[in-house]
């Protein structure tokens, strides 16, 4: 019942309520932009919650995920580019419904599929969030440093590129972490007698350099054009589908949201292979597959609906054990970080006020995403039919500008630009960015958990092999990086493939 | 790009060594415990040191399988070369430049002005023709950047040396 009550209490509350509103609306439109990927939308705003209360901040960055997903879906169909990764799946029949003059009911159809998706994947978010979180007693150093050891080898075991690039960018991320105050003895470390630097790097200026600085970057370099989206106006209306409609399409409406649900918990899967999972999935159990391609509604829903299940169903790793699977989730346990809330086992025990509000955050968010979706449509497509170098400079000077809402250093502004530089870098070696900001995120946990640990022991590293629940989780790390390994060694076995690197 | 790759493996080497010397040098302290503040770091130097031989290995038997099964030193993405040109890479860099000029000028300058400047500097350098529209755009971008930053959300940004002018 309290839960309820802190669930009431966050919907009623109009900081809160203005914070589900301005993510979605911010997200809608940051979606609606190529390029603008839902987590650089979310790092854009992420200096911004500095002031916030923990909950207003968390439901905005959560709004902002929701609402970009949806706004992927805008030029996906109008112009047949996708806002992110994870419409991708929607241009190939969202696109054709809009050449068959249908644009304005493929938009509606995302719509609600989206909002419907979004909230059943949030009732299965709430039941599974409390059983998950029963765990918390058995939760001792030893646990919480295997399983932040855990998270580390899943993310770099199932980044894009190689196994060992990835753990490199994890150990880099944890370097990252020990620059500053040592907080267990006080001691500085890797400071060369800068005073900026005493407090250590924060997470969120590299988030801001590798993911916004380095996409920037890389459409400079790409100078892919000037002009805009030239979408029509004409088209400046989401028309949503009737009862009839919807009960018609129940079968892939069902299978998007299942496969999105099951899908937003594992790492690296995410919304895109969601979408495309759910796309192929809804094709074949159609009774009509011959129309997927052609202009099928089942082929817009399915994939709308997948990517929209997955933002709640994504955070069920990042509340329950602290462990983000995304980019976009990472950059959400930065803003729970930033307020000092470590998201874990014990956060619904310690916090359940934070973990309930959130649910009734998301739950406005989607309703807003409904609203907003219809009422949005006309300044997204006025925004995308911008020419681009406008929004490259104005994307600029937001994150330049919300760099010193922060600490108001000059000091930062190098850190982000520095950062934004390894990120480019990163991009063309294709080393993985999300090991990198895990390690930092999670470099606390590490080292604090680590050395508590060994306090309890005298220095003997037996303990986390003692405690069944360390032992277990460090069992799963090394078989998670023994496939990966044993991967490699086939891929390198196949003549041909490993010659393509 | 696998020769970038074993270039930046050697560096990552380099870093692994110096980033170990730079925690061995760190004081030891009574508060500290059994780890001190200079293990996990000295554990991670470590890592990255193997991790970084591994990488460099791992890129060299690529190199003489891709050799082995006659591919050129140039084959795109599985070459040799990076992805894109160095003039695409350069250009890249012009817009840090363009971050480090404004902040250069920002403490002088002041945040409106600086922030008009790489409207402009960025619009331009990102491929619009210098004209009215992006003067107009970088005016009133920077007026409205000092109304969101300054006015409303009361961050201090640097005012530069026009209220000196004004006293």
């Amino acid at each position: 019942m309290d839960g309820l009550t802190y669930a009431l209490d966050a919907v009623t509350t109009p900081s809160t309520v203005l914070a589900a509103a301005g993510g979605v609306l911010w997200g809608i439109l940051g979606g609606a932009l190529p390029g603008l990927s839902p987590s650089i939308a979310m790092a854009l705003l992420l200096p911004f919650t500095f002031d916030m209360s923990p909950l207003a901040a968390i439901i905005l960055l959560t709004g902002v995920y929701i609402g970009a997903e949806y706004g992927g879906s805008i030029p996906a169909i109008l112009i047949r580019t996708p806002g992110t990764n994870a419409a991708a799946a929607t241009v190939i029949d969202g696109y054709t419904l809009h050449q068959q003059g249908r644009g304005g009911e493929a938009l509606g159809l995302s719509l609600v599929a989206g909002t419907i998706a979004g909230l059943v994947g949030l009732v299965c978010l709430v039941l599974l969030t409390a059983p998950l979180s029963a765990l918390a007693l058995y939760f001792k150093p030893p646990a919480y440093f295997a399983l932040a050891f855990l998270g580390l080898s899943i993310i770099a075991a199932l980044s894009e590129g190689s196994l060992i690039k990835g753990l490199i960018m994890g150990v880099i991320g944890l370097m990252v972490a020990t620059v500053g105050t040592d907080p267990l003895s006080g001691v500085t470390r890797f400071t060369f007698g800068e005073p900026d630097l005493l407090g250590g790097i924060d997470y969120i200026f590299v988030m801001l350099g590798v993911f916004a600085v380095a996409e920037l970057m890389s459409k400079v370099a790409e100078k892919d054009g000037v002009e805009g989206g030239a979408i029509s106006k004409a088209v400046a209306r989401v028309k949503l589908p009737g009862l009839r409609k919807l009960w018609d399409l129940r079968r892939a409406q069902a299978i998007g949201t299942t496969v999105g649900i099951i899908e937003g918990p594992i790492p690296g899967a995410g919304g895109t292979v969601a979408a495309f999972l759910s796309y192929n999935e809804a094709k074949r159990w159609s009774k009509t597959p011959e129309k997927f391609g052609k202009g099928s509604e089942e082929g817009v829903v399915a994939p709308e609906a997948a990517n929209n299940a997955v933002t709640s169903s994504a955070l069920i790793p990042t509340l329950s054990f602290g462990i983000p699977g995304s980019n976009s989730m990472a950059i959400l346990l930065g803003g729970l970080l930033i307020h000092g809330i470590q998201p874990g086992p014990m956060l619904l025990t310690s916090r359940p006020d934070l973990v309930y509000g959130l649910f009734g955050g998301l739950f406005m968010s989607n309703l807003f995403m409904l609203i907003f979706g219809l009422l949005v449509l006309g300044p997204a497509i006025w925004l995308v039919n911008r020419p681009k170098p406008y929004l490259t400079a104005g994307i600029f000077m937001v994150v330049l500008s919300g760099i010193y809402v922060i600490n108001q250093s000059l000091f930062d502004f190098w850190i982000v630009l520095i950062a934004g530089i390894i990120g480019y870098g990163m991009r063309l070696l294709k080393f993985p960015v999300l090991p990198l900001i895990l390690g930092i995120v999670l470099g606390y946990m590490v080292e604090s958990n680590y050395r508590r640990s060994l306090l309890l022991t005298n220095g003997e590293h037996r303990v986390f092999l003692e405690n069944p629940l360390s032992l277990g989780l460090l069992i799963c790390a090394g078989l998670i990086i023994g496939l990966a390994i044993l991967s490699e060694i086939r891929r390198f076995r196949r003549p041909g493939i490993a010659a393509h690197g | 790009m696998h020769k970038a790759t074993l270039a930046v493996s050697a560096a990552l080497f380099v870093l692994a060594v110096a980033y170990w010397f730079a925690a061995d040098a760190i004081p030891a302290s009574r508060l500290a415990g059994q780890v001190g503040a200079d293990g996990l770091p000295k554990l991670l130097g470590l890592a990255l040191g193997v991790l970084s031989l591994l990488l460099a290995g791992q890129t060299l038997f690529e190199m003489r399988r891709a050799a082995a099964a006659g591919q050129g030193e140039d084959k795109g993405e599985g070459g040799d070369r990076l992805p894109g040109s160095w003039r695409e890479h350069l250009r890249a860099l012009g817009l840090i430049g363009i971050g480090v000029g404004y902040l250069l000028l920002l403490p002088h300058l002041g945040y409106i002005v600086s922030a008009g400047l790489l409207l402009a500097a960025v619009a331009t350098y990102a491929g619009l023709k210098p004209s009215w529209a992006t003067l107009l755009f970088a005016v009133g971008g920077g007026v409205v950047f000092y109304l969101i930053f300054v006015k409303i959300l009361q961050i201090p940004l640097p005012a530069g040396f026009w209220p000196g002018l004004l006293r």
